[in-house]
C-alpha cells in the first residue's frame, strides 16, 4: 500500500494506491498523522482513490478520523475516483452521504 | 489638531495620553467580559465592538466644550462598547446582563428609545453609562439592533452630523425608514417568538407521541431525531457483523421522507415498522459475507428508503432520485441505484411482492 500526501494551493491531495487494508492501515494512519497536520486540515483534503483496489474498515475509520479532523479545523474531505467495489463499500455501509464524492 | 487648546484642556489631554495603553486595555477586557456572558447564556448577538476615543476626536471634543470638563473622568465615552442584537427583545436582556456587570451612572444614561414623542421617528438606541470598581474612569456602551445600527450608520453617512442644514424632504424620508425598520424590527420579534412556540409544540406532540398530528418539517423532524428512532434497526444491523455504528447526522432523510410521500412524523413511524424487515434483509446480504465492522447510522434509514422504493415499484429510477438527494446528482448515482436492485433481486422482500 503506498501513500503520498501533496499540498496543491489551496488542496491537499491524498494519493492512495494498492489495498488499504488491516495490516496498512495502521501504517498509513501513521502516516497521514504525521503529514495531515492541523495546517493541512483546514483546508480542502482530497482523498485520490484512483489506484485504491481495497478498502476494508480499518480503512474506513482512517477517512473517518480524516473527516473529522478536518471538520474540527474548518476545512472539508473530498473523496474522488473510487471505482465500483470501494464505492459499493461506502454505500453499504452508510458512509457514502457523509463525505463529498466526486 | 486644528487650533491650540488651552492649559485646561492640554491638561486633560495629556492625563489621556497617560492612560492611553491602560484605556486600551480594558477595552478589551470590557469587551471581552461581556462577550463571555452572552455567551454562558446562550444570547446571540449580531456583533460586539470596542474603540477607544483617538486623540483627534478627544481634542476635537475639548475644544468644543472644553469648560464643561473638570478632569478627564467627566468624560463619559473614553472607551465604548457597542452590542448589537439581531432582535430587539435581545436589546432588553443585553441590558439587564450589563447592568448585573457594572455599575450604571443612570443620571447620564438615554433609553432614546423612549426619548420620541408619538409621532416621531428616528434614532433608536440604549446608552448606559458604565463604572466598574478596578477602573477610575466611565465607559459607554451602546446597544441597538442591527436594523437600529443600520439606520444609525446610513444617518450618520449622508451627513446629518455635519453640521449642514439638510433638506426637509431627505429628513422626512430618513425619518419614514426609521419607522419602518422599527415595525420590521417588531415582525422579526414575533416571528422568531411564533417560532419558538410551535417549535415547543411540535416537541411536546413528538414527546407525547402524537405524532400523527405532527406534520413532517425540519423542526418536527429534528426533534423526532432526538427520540434515536432508528436505533433498534440500526442496531439489528450492526449485531449481523458485531459492527460499531458511527453517530452520523440524519436530517438528510428528510426530503427522501417527504419525496415518498411521507406527510406526518406518524406515516414516518408506520412506515418504519413495515419495512424494518426488508431493510434488514437487505443489510444482511449486503454485509454480512464481509468483514465490514463499522456502519453509520444512517444504514437503517438509508435502507428502510431503498426497500420502500424497490417494493413499490420506483426501481432504478427512484433508487438514483434518492442518491442524488443523499449525495448529490453525479452519474456515479445510476451505477449504485443498478448495484442496489441487483443486489434486492433475490431477496425475499421483493420475491414476496411478485
Amino acid at each position: 500500500m503506498k501513500v503520498t500526501v501533496e499540498n496543491q494551493g489551496l488542496e491537499t491531495i491524498v494519493w492512495f494506491e494498492g489495498r488499504l487494508d488491516t495490516p496498512s492501515s495502521l501504517e498509513v494512519s501513521k502516516q497521514l498523522e504525521e503529514e495531515i497536520s492541523a495546517k493541512e486540515a483546514s483546508r480542502t483534503v482530497i482523498l485520490d482513490c484512483t489506484k485504491l483496489d481495497y478498502i476494508s474498515s480499518s480503512g474506513l475509520r482512517i477517512f473517518l478520523t480524516l473527516r473529522k479532523a478536518a471538520s474540527a479545523a474548518g476545512g472539508k474531505v473530498v473523496i474522488r475516483n473510487m471505482n465500483d467495489n470501494i464505492r459499493s463499500v461506502f454505500l453499504i455501509t452508510g458512509f457514502l452521504n457523509l463525505f463529498e464524492v466526486f | 489638531m486644528s487650533k491650540k487648546l488651552d492649559p485646561h484642556c492640554e491638561a486633560i489631554l495629556q492625563e489621556y495620553r497617560d492612560h492611553k495603553d491602560e484605556f486600551e486595555k480594558y477595552a478589551v477586557a470590557f469587551k471581552q467580559q461581556l462577550s463571555e456572558v452572552f455567551s454562558s447564556s446562550g444570547l446571540l448577538v449580531a456583533a460586539l465592538e470596542c474603540r477607544v476615543k483617538t486623540e483627534s476626536s478627544l481634542a476635537g471634543k475639548l475644544e468644543l466644550k472644553g469648560s464643561k470638563y473638570s478632569s478627564l473622568s467627566d468624560i463619559t465615552d473614553i472607551i465604548g462598547l457597542r452590542v448589537i442584537t439581531f432582535y430587539i427583545d435581545d436589546v432588553d436582556k443585553v441590558a439587564s446582563a450589563v447592568e448585573r456587570l457594572y455599575d450604571i451612572d443612570w443620571e447620564n444614561s438615554v433609553d432614546k428609545r423612549k426619548a420620541h414623542e408619538i409621532d416621531s421617528f428616528g434614532y433608536l438606541s440604549l446608552h448606559y453609562i458604565c463604572r466598574r470598581k478596578d477602573f477610575p474612569y466611565r465607559f459607554e456602551i451602546q446597544m441597538r439592533t442591527l436594523l437600529q445600527h443600520a439606520w444609525a450608520n446610513m444617518n450618520h453617512d449622508t451627513g446629518y452630523k455635519s453640521g449642514v442644514e439638510i433638506p426637509t424632504y431627505y429628513l422626512r424620508n430618513m425619518n419614514r425608514l426609521a419607522g419602518m425598520l422599527e415595525l420590521a424590527d417588531e415582525q422579526f420579534s414575533r416571528i422568531r417568538s411564533e417560532l419558538t412556540e410551535y417549535r415547543r409544540r411540535i416537541h411536546s406532540l413528538v414527546k407525547s407521541g402524537n405524532l400523527d398530528e405532527v406534520p413532517l418539517d425540519g423542526d418536527a423532524f429534528r426533534s423526532y431525531l432526538e427520540m434515536n428512532p432508528f436505533s433498534d434497526l440500526n442496531r439489528k444491523i450492526a449485531s449481523v457483523n458485531q459492527a460499531e455504528i458511527q453517530e452520523v447526522s440524519l436530517m438528510g432523510f428528510l426530503k427522501i421522507l417527504k419525496a415518498i410521500g411521507m406527510k406526518t412524523l406518524g406515516d414516518v413511524e408506520r412506515f418504519k415498522k413495515d419495512y424494518a424487515d426488508a431493510a434488514y434483509q437487505l443489510a444482511c446480504y449486503q454485509i454480512g459475507l464481509t468483514d465490514l465492522d463499522i456502519v453509520s447510522s444512517s444504514i437503517g434509514p438509508q435502507n428502510l428508503c431503498a426497500v420502500f422504493i424497490l417494493i413499490n415499484g420506483g426501481g432504478r429510477a427512484g433508487l438514483k432520485r434518492m442518491f442524488d438527494a443523499l449525495n448529490g446528482e453525479s452519474s456515479a448515482n445510476e451505477m449504485m441505484a443498478d448495484f442496489l436492485v441487483e443486489q434486492a433481486a433475490d431477496l425475499p422482500f421483493m420475491n414476496k411482492k411478485k
